[in-house]
C-alpha cells in the first residue's frame, strides 16, 4: 500500500513537473500571453517619398528599407506605388528597394509601410565586425588638428570603448580650433560622424554609421545616426552628437553605411518623409497575423492550429476537465451529492447553449413536470420502459411548445433548445426519478438540488473568459489538473457534511 | 475553528470518513470481481446454503415476465411469503405477504393485496425499477422472517436485524437496526430506522442513533434501547465471520434476523456497508479495524479459523461495564 502511494505521488509530481514545465516554456520561452487581454504594441512606420520626375527620362528611386534581422517582428511590409516596377535586394547588411518606372510626369509620391512589434522577435544574431582597419591618408593642416585632437585623447582613454566616447566628446567641443578645422562649417550630425570616424580611423578603431528610426509617435521624423563599433563581443553603440553610449530599446536601425537614404535617377527636388504610429494588438491576433505570413510563433503545434470549427469544439472540451474537478472537490472535500457522477458537467455543457438563469429554469421546470408526470404514470401502474418512453415524449413535446410560444411571443432565439441540452435533460429525469423510486422524494430533492448547485457553478467556471483562454492556449495546465486528481485519489480525510454527520460522536467526548 | 477542532475530534476517536472508507478499505479489501456475489442476493443465497449458512428458505424465484404466471404455483403451499428483488438496494420493493385473505392477499401492514397488484409488482421488479442502475432484474420469493418477542419493546413493525462488520473475517463492529414508523417497517437507517449498537462480547444493546443524533429510547415506543441481549450471539459472531470465507470479500456487511424459530439466519451482504454504525456503537471504525489490521500484520497473512477470530474481535472490542437487564 505504502509503495502504491509512493508511486501516486511520484506520478502527480511527475504530472504536475510536465504541466507546469510546458506552460512555463511557452511563458518565457515562446512569449505566449498569459491572457487574452494582453496588448502588444504595434509600430507602423511609413515613408513617404517625393519627388518631380524629368519628362522623357527613366526614373529609378533606389531607397534603403530596414533589413529583417533588426529584432523585430515584421507584421507587414508593402511598396505602394502606381505605374512603378518594385525590387527588393540584400547587400552587405542593408535592404534597398528599387522603384523603377520608364517615363513619369510631376511630382510622384512613392510609399513604403512597415508594421512592426517586439513580440516573438528571434533573439538578434550578432554578426562580429573588424577590429581594425587602415589608416586613412591625410595630409596637411588636417593631419596636424588630428594628431592634435588624438594627443589627450589617448591620454584621457583606457581602452577602445573609453577611446571612442573620449574622442566623440572632443569633436563635439566646438570651441576647439582644431576640430573646427576639422569639420569646417558643417556641424550636422553626419559631418561630425565623419570627424569622429576620421580620428578613429587614425587609431585604426573600425566605426561603421547606422541610421535609425525612434519609434514613438511622430508625424514627421529624421533618420538619427550612430556610430557602432565591434569590439570581439558585441557591437558599441555611440550617439556622435552628444556622446551617449548604448543604443535605446526603441531604435529600429533602418540601414548602414555612408551612403545616403535614398537616390533618385531621373528625378529632381526629391524628399523624404517619415512618420510613425503606434497601434494595439492583442498578443493572440498578432500570433495569428503572423501565422497566415507563414512565420514561426507559437502557434505551431498548439490547438491554434486546428481548422476553426474545430477549435472551437476543443474550447470547449478542454474545459470539461475544469468541470470534472469541481465535481470530484464538492463531492470528496464537501460531501454534496450529485445525480450520477459527471451529470453535472453535462448539465454544465448544456447551459452552454441555453444560458444558464434561463437553463436552470428550464431543467426545473421541465424536470418537475416530467416528474409529476413519472408519478403519475407509476400510479397507473407502467412499467418503468415504457413509464420513461412516455415522460421523454413528453419532455420533446413540451420543449417544442415552448419554442414555439417564445417564437410568437418574440422572445426568439433565446428558447430554442438545441439537441445537446435535450438529450441531457431527458437524462436528468430519468436518473431523478430512478433515485426517487430508490431513496424518496426528499432524498431525490436534495440530490437534485445539488446537482444544480453544482452544474451552475461549473458553468460559471467553465466559460470564465480567462481560464478558457488559458486552457486552450496552455493544454499542459490539464497534467496538472490530472496531478491534482492522482492526489485526490488518494485524500482520505473527511468530507466536509461528514464533520456534521458524527458531530454526535463528538459532542459525547465532553461530557 | 470549529472544522478543524472537529476534524482533530473526530481524528483522535478514529471515526471513518467514506473517503477513508472507500479508499483504504472497499478498495483495498473488496476486489470488483466479487460484488456480483453480494448484489445479486439470489447468488449469495445459493452461496450460502452450499456453505450450510443458514438463510430464509427460497421459495423460488422468477426472472422473465412469463414466469409471472408461475407465481400462483410458487405461493399456493405457503401462507406468507417475501417477495423481493435479487438486486435490490436499501430495503425497496420488498414486499412482505403476512396472510391470505379470501383471494386476496394481506402485507404485514394489514393492506389488502390483489393477485394483480403481486403481478404488477414483480413485473416492477423484474423490469428493474428497484435494482441499483436500472438493470433487468429477478424476484425472490422467501420465507418470511418472524421476528423474536424479545425486540417488540424497541421496534415498530417490521423485522429488526444486526448489522455486523467483518474485516477480513473479524467481527469489528456490529448494531442492531430498529424499524420506526418513519422507516415503514423497514431496517435502513438513512430511511429513518435506528441504529442500536452492540458489544461484541456479549451481544448487550447500547446507546442508539436516529438520524445521526444518538438516542436512549425508541422514538415511537419510548422504550429505553440499552440493556437487551441479543439472544444466540455466539451464532451471530460465527455466522458472520463465516460469511467472509464464504464470499472472500474483505469489508463486509453481514446482515442477520433473528427468527422465532430458526434463530439466526443470514439476510443479506453487503460490500460498501454505511459508517452510521460508529454513532450507534459510539466508537470509531478506523480504531478499531486498526487493531485488527495490526493482528493481521502479526499473523503475516496466516488464515486462522472463524472460531479464533471470533474470540479475538471479542476480547479485543468488550465494552466495559455492560449490564444486561435482566428479561421476564
Amino acid at each position: 500500500m505504502g509503495s502504491v502511494k509512493f508511486q501516486a505521488r511520484l506520478l502527480a509530481l511527475m504530472l504536475l513537473l510536465l504541466g507546469a514545465g510546458s506552460i512555463l516554456y511557452q511563458v518565457f520561452v515562446q512569449h505566449v500571453p498569459l491572457s487574452q487581454d494582453e496588448k502588444d504594441p504595434v509600430w507602423v512606420i511609413d515613408a513617404q517619398v517625393g519627388f518631380a520626375a524629368r519628362p522623357n527620362k527613366p526614373v529609378k528611386v533606389r531607397m534603403f528599407v530596414p533589413p529583417l534581422g533588426s529584432g523585430f517582428t515584421t507584421l507587414n511590409e508593402s511598396f505602394i506605388s502606381n505605374n512603378y516596377g518594385v525590387n527588393v535586394n540584400e547587400e552587405k547588411g542593408n535592404r534597398q528597394v528599387t522603384w523603377s518606372s520608364r517615363r513619369a510626369e510631376g511630382r510622384q509620391y512613392l510609399y513604403y509601410r512597415l508594421m512592426l512589434t517586439h513580440r516573438y522577435a528571434p533573439a538578434l544574431e550578432v554578426e562580429p565586425g573588424p577590429q581594425f582597419r587602415q589608416a586613412p591618408n591625410v595630409e596637411g593642416p588636417e593631419r596636424l588638428a588630428a594628431e592634435a585632437l588624438l594627443e589627450p585623447i589617448r591620454q584621457h582613454s583606457a581602452d577602445v570603448e573609453t577611446f571612442i566616447s573620449e574622442t566623440i566628446k572632443r569633436v563635439n567641443e566646438l570651441e576647439n580650433d582644431n576640430a573646427q578645422l576639422l569639420l569646417g562649417s558643417d556641424v550636422s550630425a553626419l559631418n561630425r560622424a565623419r570627424v569622429v570616424d576620421l580620428l578613429l580611423g587614425l587609431s585604426h578603431i573600425p566605426v561603421e554609421p547606422v541610421h535609425t528610426l525612434r519609434l514613438a509617435e511622430s508625424q514627421e521624423q529624421e533618420p538619427e545616426l550612430w556610430l557602432r563599433s565591434y569590439n570581439g563581443r558585441e557591437w558599441l553603440y555611440y550617439n556622435p552628437v552628444n556622446g551617449q553610449q548604448g543604443l535605446p530599446e526603441d531604435r529600429l536601425v533602418w540601414w548602414r553605411g555612408w551612403e545616403p537614404l535614398m537616390k533618385v535617377d531621373g528625378g529632381k527636388s526629391a524628399d523624404m518623409v517619415f512618420s510613425v504610429h503606434r497601434n494595439e494588438m492583442s498578443a493572440l491576433q498578432l500570433a495569428q497575423t503572423l501565422r497566415l505570413k507563414d512565420a514561426s510563433s507559437f502557434i505551431d503545434f498548439s490547438l491554434y492550429e486546428l481548422p476553426l470549427p474545430a477549435q472551437q469544439l476543443y474550447r470547449t472540451l478542454i474545459m470539461i476537465p475544469f468541470g470534472v474537478i469541481l465535481v470530484l472537490l464538492m463531492r470528496s472535500l464537501v460531501g454534496m451529492e450529485t445525480l450520477g457522477t459527471f451529470t453535472p458537467v453535462l448539465i454544465a455543457l448544456a447551459f452552454r447553449e441555453t444560458q444558464v438563469i434561463y437553463g436552470v429554469l428550464l431543467f426545473v421546470f421541465i424536470t418537475a413536470l416530467g416528474l409529476s408526470l413519472r408519478s403519475y404514470l407509476e400510479h397507473l401502474k407502467l412499467q418503468l420502459l415504457p413509464r420513461l418512453s412516455v415522460v421523454l415524449t413528453f419532455v420533446v413535446m413540451v420543449m417544442a411548445l415552448m419554442s414555439l410560444i417564445g417564437y410568437k411571443l418574440g422572445i426568439g432565439s433565446g428558447l430554442s433548445v438545441g439537441l445537446f441540452p435535450m438529450v441531457v435533460l431527458t437524462m436528468v429525469i430519468e436518473r431523478t426519478s430512478i433515485v426517487w423510486e430508490e431513496r424518496g422524494g426528499s432524498q431525490s430533492l436534495k440530490v437534485g438540488l445539488g446537482t444544480l448547485f453544482v452544474a451552475v457553478l461549473s458553468h460559471l467556471l467553465m466559460v470564465w473568459q480567462p481560464l478558457s483562454y488559458f486552457a486552450f492556449t496552455f493544454p499542459g495546465v490539464l497534467l496538472c489538473l490530472a496531478a491534482f486528481m492522482v492526489l485526490m485519489g488518494h485524500y482520505r480525510g473527511y468530507r466536509l457534511t461528514e464533520l456534521v454527520r458524527f458531530r454526535a460522536m463528538v459532542d459525547g467526548d465532553k461530557h | 475553528m470549529f472544522w478543524s477542532k472537529t476534524r482533530k475530534a473526530l481524528r483522535a476517536r478514529g471515526v471513518m470518513g467514506i473517503n477513508q472508507r472507500n479508499g483504504d478499505y472497499i478498495l483495498r479489501y473488496n476486489k470488483r470481481s466479487l460484488y456480483p456475489l453480494v448484489d445479486d442476493k439470489l447468488k449469495t443465497k445459493k452461496m450460502a446454503i452450499e456453505a450450510g449458512i443458514r438463510v430464509p428458505d427460497l421459495y423460488g424465484s422468477i426472472a422473465t415476465e412469463q414466469g409471472i404466471s408461475t407465481l400462483r404455483k410458487v405461493v399456493d403451499t405457503h401462507r406468507d411469503f417475501v417477495i423481493k428483488p435479487a438486486q435490490g438496494a436499501g430495503g425497496d420493493g420488498i414486499m412482505v405477504i403476512a396472510d391470505r385473505f379470501e383471494h386476496y392477499f394481506r402485507s404485514a401492514s394489514g393492506r389488502i393485496i390483489t393477485q394483480d397488484e403481486l403481478e404488477h409488482h414483480i413485473s416492477g421488479i423484474l423490469s428493474g425499477i428497484y435494482s441499483l442502475g436500472g438493470h433487468r432484474d429477478q424476484a425472490l420469493i422467501e420465507y418470511r422472517v418472524r421476528s423474536t418477542e424479545l425486540f417488540n419493546r424497541i421496534s415498530y413493525e417490521g423485522v429488526p436485524d444486526i448489522r455486523i462488520i467483518v474485516l477480513k473475517g473479524y467481527p469489528v463492529a456490529a448494531m442492531l437496526r430498529l424499524p420506526t414508523r418513519q422507516s415503514q417497517g423497514k431496517a435502513n437507517l438513512h430511511q429513518g430506522a435506528i441504529g442500536v449498537g452492540l458489544d461484541l462480547s456479549s451481544g448487550v444493546t447500547l446507546g442508539g442513533t436516529w438520524h445521526n443524533q444518538r438516542i436512549e429510547r425508541h422514538p415511537d415506543t419510548a422504550n429505553a434501547v440499552a440493556g437487551l441481549t441479543v439472544p444466540d450471539w455466539e451464532d451471530c459472531l460465527a455466522l458472520a465471520a463465516r460469511c467472509y470465507d464464504l464470499t472472500g470479500l474483505g469489508y463486509l456487511g453481514v446482515d442477520l434476523v433473528m427468527d422465532r424459530d430458526h434463530g439466526p439466519m443470514m439476510l443479506e451482504l453487503n460490500a460498501r456497508p454505511g459508517l452510521n454504525i460508529q454513532i450507534a456503537m459510539d466508537d470509531g471504525l478506523l480504531r478499531r479495524c486498526g487493531i485488527v489490521e495490526k493482528r493481521l500484520e502479526a499473523l503475516k497473512g496466516e488464515d486462522r479459523p472463524a472460531a479464533e477470530r471470533v474470540e479475538f474481535s471479542k476480547q479485543q472490542f468488550a465494552v466495559a461495564g455492560v449490564v444486561p437487564l435482566e428479561t421476564e
